[in-house]
Parts: structure tokens; C-alpha cells; sequence
């Protein structure tokens, strides 16, 4: 009737800008990759969108044209390592929009984030091109190399440093002994944590959920730490490290699969946070952000059927 | 001073800001449209006859309706027509109406009131002469004064509404700058019916003016004045209350449960004029804005038609889309063709612009933070789209006000509100085909019942006779053997003496 504010077309542009600070620090450290692998994936995530929608027999332009398959590709595309090749995030980004969104009766109606719903796919079918990162910069030609020559350079991927304390510490490694801190995954998460921020201020997201996710790792990440300090990482570590930042002011923070009430937003956020920091010290995978959205994405539901705010006039 | 709030809402600077808050009086209309249907209550019958001479002011429609009120020629002149005629609701059916055209005199019938000493006046006379004079709820809501005061006459807390909350409206901020006696005047006459301890004016912190006016002539020191951050939904009745004087009234309650009783500004302005001076409401202060032309205020006979008082602006000549009655809750209306009513407030004439389509909702929450009243609008949503009304109730439809802000904050561009209501609309609908149903249930399970019994009672009446019958014939057939013996003896009787007559 009368918007005012941002329209959902600029709320989703907001978010792929508010990005662009954590992308820009990949690409400080890591090189080309990711801006190749974020192309890769818009463009197959409007194509796809697109045939969909048209055998869907509804507009086309009008739904590629809102941002929200570009999103999806873009958090999808920065999920991923940057040196995967290339059908890695076109696969993923096609189940992302089908079997996440599409199949669901497109947005706004799909109860997982359709980004991290394509990286678990992505994760569990493709375990060995998931977990390559890369470990030092890499130049344009060098990037396509990898991503569509899938030429391997000893010496430029590894673990992440999750995985590798998490390997280090299934072989009896003590935690002391181990580098524990990650610098250019430091400034990464830092990157991602100044656009949240633009994001807050903005009002593109409310505060609820990125608060409760950071506190509920928090809160998680000190109680572990209680019963055993030698076998789990510090708390600073948690915080930046892998996901965090990205999966706190961007993935949990998608309206659509999040819950909807302020209160139920606490709870939805501080469950994440606490399920992220049990998978990383007690699951199989070293990093926990996409099966924690999606596992609390499956009680939304109960979330918000129990957290109805109080009405006026009534007790 | 403004520490009155309240949570929601939504703060809407008014789009069509003036300098001077001005009211245009408008000469007589040529012809003059009366509906008979009134919010509440059965449409009131007509009391002239079509060719008839009517005053100004007289009754020409009445109904015993306890909740109506009569309803007055608003110029004088000969009644033309008395048909179905298009009335400005948001239903867009026709309503049957009184045509007067205009002798040009405007001729008044004599009415005597209370006079300016009105505390010699008993309180059922002042009540009396509020209903017959035709006050209503000039807010918008439209109910009828009398019934509210009646509900209220012991009340403890007057509230004047002059907030006038809806961006863009100020016909109340008009009346309030230049009749300022008469709305003083008109509280007091309220504080002498109803006893009330203290009477509160409420008014949105930007009619400063509106506010000095008032006060200057407020003398009475039960009177006192409250300035609320401007802010939209202030003026919805129960959040005033809610924020004045902290009192939550229970859903589905009313104010007067609690000993609270509200009247619109306008309304306390035309209890003033119906009691000292029994004057009828005839004409009404309606606020025409929008970007087409330069916003006003004016005062206008009952029953003028929109286009008059259109024309008395100076609205350009484009093409125009028109709105009535408040940006926020008034409706989109097709027509200019329509008469002025009490409730009408205001008119919006915009320049046509093309409606942005609405987009799927992505359940982003922003509705639910406007919600004044605590509502989930996105849930409330879902579940009246896919006509689940058992769940739209579960999440309180009913609690619902309609008061836009939802609507107005969505960046999906979708028109919540416009659900809600269907929604509501849908379960009274189901509501009523439930009790239909109900009833004929009802009905036939009991015809059922008395066919069974009637069933029942003529088999166990058929018995009884069959037994009845089979014992008197058990008897008979002892009584038959006998009988059979007598008459062997009687034939034997007839037999000799027969043979000894021959």
C-alpha cells in the first residue's frame, strides 16, 4: 500500500552488499577463487531460477529479478572453498534452488535456508572437494586453473584450522601444542561481522538472532570449557573461526525459514549457537553453522507456535 | 510531557503537510443526499413523502431503534426522491437515500435547548436532546452518542479524543483551533451528565496550536489536557486508554466497564450545539487533501456530494484516484458521486499512480513489530490466504483493529489488511452458515426422534390393543361357548314350541 523503508527487492540487495567486506577479505587472502566461484554460481542460480519459474508457468523476470536466488548463489558460493571445481557450486546451487526453495512453492515459502540446505547436500556427497581450502593466494589464471582444469597445486590447499584441530585432536594431539588461531579466517569473520553491523543499523535485520547466536556459542564454548579446557578450543576461537560471523548476521538471519516472533527469534538464535559449538567439539564435522540452521530450521514451528506475544486486552 | 506510550504503531509524517490549518465554509449545496442506513440498527423510515417541504433541520427519517438516531434535512427545500442511491461504504452497495433540492433559503425549524445554563437540565433531558439532535461518533466510527453515554452515565474518567492520529487528516485540529468555547463548553456539559471526576483532552503533540487554543479557554479545573507523541493508532480508543491512564480493557470489554468513557472531539463540539441550543447535526468539517491539490478543511452540509466539495479546492483537472476517510483505514473509492456522511472525515485526491503489485512474504517480522495491538500479522497472514479461519482465531483475528500499520510497513507491498477483514468477513459468514446448520440439525434430529417415538408409542399402543384384543377374545371364546350353549338352548326351545303349535 504505502511501503516505506526498504522493499523486499532492496532488502535482498542490502544483504548481498552488506557481503561485500568479508568477500573483499577472502579475496585478500585467498585470491581469485571466490569471485570466480560467486559468478559461477549467479549465473547458474538466475538460469535455474528462471527454468523453473517458467515451468512453473509463472514470471520469470519478476522472481530472478528479486535478489533472492542471487543471495542464495552468493552465500552458497562463499560457503564453499574457493578452489572446489566448478560443477561443485553449480550442483549445489541447483539443489539449492530446487529441492530448497522451488519444490517448497518458492520463496517465502521454503522451511530451510536453501543456502546451507545445497552445502549439506554439497558436503555429504562431496566430501574430499568440500574440505580442500585453499592455503595462500592465488592469481586469476591460476584460480580458473583449479576450478575448471581441477589441476591440483601441492602446497596451495589444506585443511581449515577447525579441521585441523579437530584431526589433531582424534590423534591425542593436546590443544596447547596446536595452532589454534587463524588470520586470514580471523579477518574474514571480521569482515562478515562489520556488514552484519551495517545490516543492524540499517534495519535490514533485527538484533534478536545474531545476538542470541553469538551469545548461545558463547555461553556453549565456556561451559564446555569448564569440564575440559585441554581438548576444546577457547572461546575467542569459536567466535573466529569457520562460519560464525557469516552464519550469525547472515544465514540464521534469513526471514523466511528464522522464526518469526522476538521472542522466539532469542530462542531460535541461541539454539543455533549452542548446536554449533556441540558439533565442532563432539560431531563428526569440524564446523557445524549448516546443520545447526538446518536442524533449528525443523523447530520453527514449535518455536513460534510457543512464543506468541502477549495480545492487547487479553491475559 | 509526552510520556504517554504505547508499544507499535507507526510514526507517518503527514504527507500533505499545510501552514494553516483552515476551514472553508461551503455554500449550500444545490441538492442535499441523506442515506437512512446508519451504522448500527435498522435503517431508520421515512417520516415526508417525495414533494414534501422540508426546514432545515427537521426530521425526516426515524426508526424506534433505541441505538439510532433521527436523522434531519441538512438544507430546506423539496424532497425529490426517496430511492436506492450509492453511499460512500466500503461495500459499494447502494442504500436507500432522501433527495432534497435546495429552495436556497435555508429556513430552520425553532428549536429550544437547555440555553447556556445547562446544569438546571436533568441528565435523561440532555441525553434526549443528544439523540434527537442526531450525534454520532464523528471520529469515523460513527456510533451513536446517546447509547455510549447511556452505558456510561456513572463513569469516573472522561477521555476527549482530539488526537487525530491519521497522517494527513485535520478536520479535529480545525475544530478544535477555532471552535475551542464549544469544545470546552461540551466537555463540561459531559462531566454534568455523566459525574465524572476528571475529564482528559488528548491531542498528538504536533497540534501545538490546536492545544494553546484550547487551553486559553479551559477554566474548569477538572479539565486537563494530555499531549501524546504524534504517532499512528494513538487515537484508537483502548490504547488511549492504555496509555492516559494505564487500564487495559479486556478484549471484547468496553471502555464503560471500566468507568472510562470516550468521545471524539467533534462529537463533545456537536453535543455542545444539541444541547444548548438543540440544534441538529447538519453539517460536518471534512478535511480534502492530497497532491492534487492544496490541502483544506471544510465545512460542509449532510449529504453534499463529494464532487462539490472537491470543486471547492483548487484541484487540478489529471486524472485522480480518491480515498475516504484516512490513508490509514479509509478505503479506495471509485466514484466522487457520493454524499457526505457524518463518519465522512476526510477526503484523499491523489494523482493516479499505478499500484506496485505485492510480492511474496518473506516472513521478514516487520509486521509484527507495528502491531499495536500484539498481533502476528505475518501468521495471521498465512493462515487467512488459505482461508484457515479455526487458526486465524487460535492467533486472534477478532483483536484485530484494522489499523493498517502492518500494510503500511510491509516491504512486500502486500496488503494485509485487506486479508484480515475478508478473514473476518469469512468467519462471521461460516459463523452464521454454522448456526443455520446448527439449527437444521437440530430441527430434523428432532423430527427423526419424534417419528421413532411416534413409531414407538403406535407399536406399544398396537400391542396393547393386539393383548387387549386377544384377551377380550380368550374371553369371547369362553363367553362364545357359553353363548353357543344358549342359543342351542334357545333353538331348542324355538324347535318345541314349534312342534307343539303343529
Amino acid at each position: 500500500m504505502y511501503s516505506t523503508g526498504f522493499n523486499t527487492n532492496q532488502i535482498m540487495r542490502q544483504v548481498i552488499y552488506a557481503l561485500a567486506l568479508g568477500i573483499s577479505a577472502s579475496y585478500i587472502f585467498f585470491g581469485w577463487g571466490i569471485v570466480i566461484q560467486i559468478l559461477l554460481g549467479v549465473v547458474s542460480a538466475l538460469v535455474i531460477e528462471a527454468a523453473f519459474m517458467a515451468i512453473r508457468g509463472r514470471p520469470v523476470l519478476e522472481s530472478i529479478s528479486d535478489g533472492s536466488a542471487v543471495l542464495t548463489a552468493v552465500l552458497l558460493a562463499i560457503s564453499i572453498p574457493s578452489i572446489a571445481p566448478w560443477w561443485i557450486i553449480v550442483v549445489g546451487v541447483a539443489f539449492a534452488i530446487i529441492f530448497g526453495k522451488q519444490l517448497y512453492g518458492g520463496l517465502g515459502s521454503n522451511p530451510f535456508n536453501p543456502a546451507m540446505l545445497g552445502y549439506a547436500f554439497l558436503l555429504i556427497s562431496y566430501p574430499l572437494q568440500m574440505t580442500t581450502w585453499p592455503v595462500d593466494f592465488s592469481a586469476f589464471s591460476q584460480a580458473i586453473n583449479i576450478i575448471f582444469n581441477a589441476l591440483s597445486f601441492d602446497g596451495l590447499s589444506g585443511a581449515t584450522r577447525l579441521d585441523e584441530v579437530k584431526t589433531g585432536l582424534s590423534l591425542g594431539n593436546n590443544l596447547a601444542t596446536m595452532q589454534v588461531h587463524s588470520t586470514s579466517q580471523a579477518w574474514i569473520n571480521a569482515g562478515f561481522l562489520v556488514g552484519g553491523i551495517y545490516l543492524l543499523v540499517r534495519k535490514v535485520i533485527f538484533w534478536h538472532i545474531p545476538v542470541a547466536f553469538l551469545s548461545g556459542i558463547i555461553v556453549m564454548a565456556l561451559l564446555v570449557l569448564i569440564f575440559d579446557s585441554q581438548t576444546h578450543l577457547p572461546v575467542q576461537n569459536h567466535l573466529m573461526l569457520g562460519g560464525t560471523m557469516l552464519g550469525a548476521f547472515f544465514i540464521a538471519t534469513d526471514p523466511v525459514s528464522a522464526s518469526t516472533t522476538p521472542k522466539g527469534r532469542l530462542i531460535y538464535g541461541f539454539l543455533i549457537g549452542v548446536l554449533i559449538v556441540v558439533i565442532r567439539n563432539y560431531g563428526g564435522y569440524p564446523d557445524g553453522v549448516a546443520f545447526a540452521v538446518l536442524l533449528i530450521n525443523m523447530t520453527v514451528p514449535l518455536i513460534d507456535h510457543f512464543t506468541q506475544p502477549k495480545v492487547f486486552g487479553r491475559a | 510531557m509526552s510520556s504517554y506510550s504505547y508499544p507499535g504503531g507507526v510514526v507517518i509524517a503527514n504527507p500533505y503537510p499545510v501552514d494553516q490549518v483552515k476551514i472553508i465554509q461551503s455554500p449550500l449545496p444545490d441538492k442535499v443526499v441523506l442515506p437512512l442506513q446508519q451504522r448500527i440498527g435498522e435503517e431508520a423510515k421515512p417520516c415526508i413523502e417525495v414533494g414534501d417541504r422540508v426546514l432545515t433541520g427537521q426530521v425526516i427519517a426515524q426508526t424506534e431503534d433505541q441505538f439510532c438516531v433521527p436523522i434531519h434535512a441538512s438544507i430546506s427545500g423539496i424532497v425529490t426522491a426517496i430511492d436506492k442511491q450509492a453511499i460512500p461504504h466500503k461495500s459499494g452497495l447502494k442504500s436507500t437515500c432522501i433527495s432534497i433540492e435546495s429552495d436556497g433559503k435555508d429556513e430552520w425549524i425553532k428549536t429550544k435547548g437547555c440555553g447556556s445554563d445547562f446544569l438546571h437540565c436533568d441528565k435523561q433531558t440532555i441525553i434526549d436532546y443528544i439523540q434527537h439532535s442526531g450525534v454520532v461518533g464523528l471520529g469515523g466510527a460513527g456510533f451513536p452518542s446517546h447509547a455510549k453515554l447511556n452505558k456510561a452515565i456513572d463513569c469516573h474518567t472522561l477521555i476527549i479524543n482530539g488526537t487525530e492520529c491519521e497522517p494527513g487528516m485535520m478536520c479535529d485540529e480545525a475544530l478544535m483551533q477555532h471552535h475551542p468555547r464549544e469544545v470546552i463548553r461540551g466537555v463540561e456539559i459531559l462531566l454534568h451528565i455523566t459525574g465524572a471526576q476528571q475529564a482528559i483532552i488528548a491531542i498528538e503533540d504536533d497540534k501545538q496550536e490546536a492545544y494553546q487554543s484550547l487551553l486559553m479557554f479551559n477554566h474548569n479545573d477538572r479539565i486537563s489536557f494530555a499531549q501524546l507523541p504524534a504517532k499512528y493508532t494513538s487515537g484508537a480508543e483502548k490504547l488511549l486508554i492504555k496509555a492516559l491512564l494505564d487500564v487495559e480493557i479486556p478484549s471484547g470489554g468496553f471502555a464503560a466497564d471500566k468507568g472510562i468513557l470516550c468521545q471524539n472531539v467533534s462529537s463533545v463540539k456537536a453535543i455542545f450545539d444539541a444541547v444548548i441550543d438543540h440544534r441538529p447535526l447538519v453539517s460536518r468539517i471534512v478535511t480534502i487533501t492530497g497532491d492534487a491539490l492544496t490541502p483544506t478543511n471544510v465545512e460542509v452540509r449532510l449529504g453534499t456530494s463529494f464532487e462539490q466539495v472537491i470543486s471547492l479546492t483548487d484541484v487540478n483537472n489529471q486524472a485522480h484516484d480518491y480515498r475516504m476517510g484516512g490513508m490509514m483505514m479509509g478505503v479506495d473509492i471509485e466514484t466522487t458521486q457520493m454524499p457526505i456522511c457524518k463518519i465522512t472525515n476526510c477526503i484523499f485526491v491523489n494523482n493516479k499512480t499505478l499500484k506496485q503489485p505485492a510480492k511474496e512474504c518473506i516472513r521478514c517480522n516487520t509486521c509484527n513489530t507495528v502491531c499495536p495491538i500484539g498481533l502476528l500479522p505475518q501468521q495471521l497472514y498465512w493462515h487467512a490466504k488459505s482461508e484457515n479461519i479455526e487458526k486465524c482465531t487460535d492467533y486472534h483475528l477478532s483483536d484485530c483493529i484494522e489499523c493498517a500499520c502492518c500494510s503500511y510497513v510491509c516491504p512486500s507491498n502486500i496488503d494485509l489488511v485487506s486479508y484480515f477483514s475478508f478473514a473476518k468477513a469469512l468467519d462471521k459468514k461460516q459463523t452464521a452458515d454454522q448456526e443455520r446448520i446448527d439449527i437444521a440439525r437440530d430441527r430434523f434430529e428432532f423430527r427423526e426422534y419424534r417419528l421413532d417415538r411416534n413409531k414407538e408409542e403406535r407399536s406399544q399402543m398396537m400391542a396393547e390393543k393386539k393383548q387387549a384384543l386377544k384377551e377380550k377374545m380368550a374371553k369371547d371364546k369362553e363367553q362364545g361357548l357359553e353363548q353357543t350353549d344358549k342359543i342351542a338352548q334357545a333353538m331348542a326351545r324355538v324347535k318345541k314350541t314349534k312342534e307343539d303349535n303343529v
